[in-house]
């Protein structure tokens, strides 16, 4: 299964509509840099029964905290970021 | 297990280049092997020794030869894409007929061929990507 990476933010780029327009069944996607802004963004509510994962060091520094937003994004450090590329492939970034 | 990383970011243009040395960062302390690392588009930016970012801010490129003399990675810089953007090695420079070197020690010169070698002998490849 693909995990996705998307690095930019949802009000400035159409990262993360690319990413969910290819998003299959049993996908992952993790935010990291600008992409944790989609912490905000409604597009995140209508993902159903997905594993949502944001870096926690990138949402943090933004203010941005995912357990007061939704509980259904998990916030990761970097060996948990590590892992989950061991758990998915292929890996695909999403930055534009 | 084995990883490659394709860095097309440069150091100043976004967050992507150093989050791509973070990982690298994390692989290697999470006991992962790094197959090659392939500096593609504005990520030959990486490799520009003569760059001189202002002390309070992050010098990527001393950063990478630091990880790169640790664990004697393989950084690989796109050949085409760096002769482009004037990151030459002494061979190109004079090749080319330009007055200085700047591939900062370290990092290698070399063609597309290099991504694709990473990619069929890595288990996986993460792309840390853009502009903007």
């Amino acid at each position: 299964m693909t995990l996705h990476i998307v690095s930019k933010s949802p009000f400035s780029t159409q990262a993360l509509s690319d990413c969910l327009e290819s998003f299959a069944d049993g996908d992952a996607l993790l935010l990291i840099e600008d992409g944790v802004y989609a912490l905000q963004h409604k597009a995140l509510q209508d993902l159903q029964n997905t594993e949502i994962f944001c870096l926690a060091a990138d949402s943090e520094a933004r203010g941005l905290l995912p357990s007061a937003i939704s509980c259904s994004v998990e916030a990761i450090d970097d060996a948990r970021w590590v892992h989950l590329c061991t758990e998915h492939n292929p890996i695909v970034s999403w930055f534009r | 297990m084995k990883f490659s990383l394709a860095v097309y970011a440069a150091p100043h243009s976004s967050q992507s280049a150093a989050s791509a040395l973070r990982f690298a960062r994390a692989l290697l302390a999470e006991g992962h092997e790094i197959y090659r690392i392939f500096f593609y588009c504005d990520g030959v930016q990486n490799a520009n020794s003569i760059a001189a970012p202002p002390q309070d801010e992050t010098d990527l490129t001393g950063q990478w030869q630091a990880l790169q003399r640790e664990h004697s990675l393989d950084l690989v810089v796109c050949i085409a894409a760096a002769q482009r953007r004037g990151v030459l090695n002494q061979r190109e420079a004079e090749r080319l007929e330009k007055p200085s070197a700047n591939l900062a020690e370290g990092f290698e010169l070399a063609g597309l061929g290099q991504l694709t070698d990473a990619v069929a002998n890595s288990e996986r490849l993460v792309t840390f990507g853009g502009t903007q």
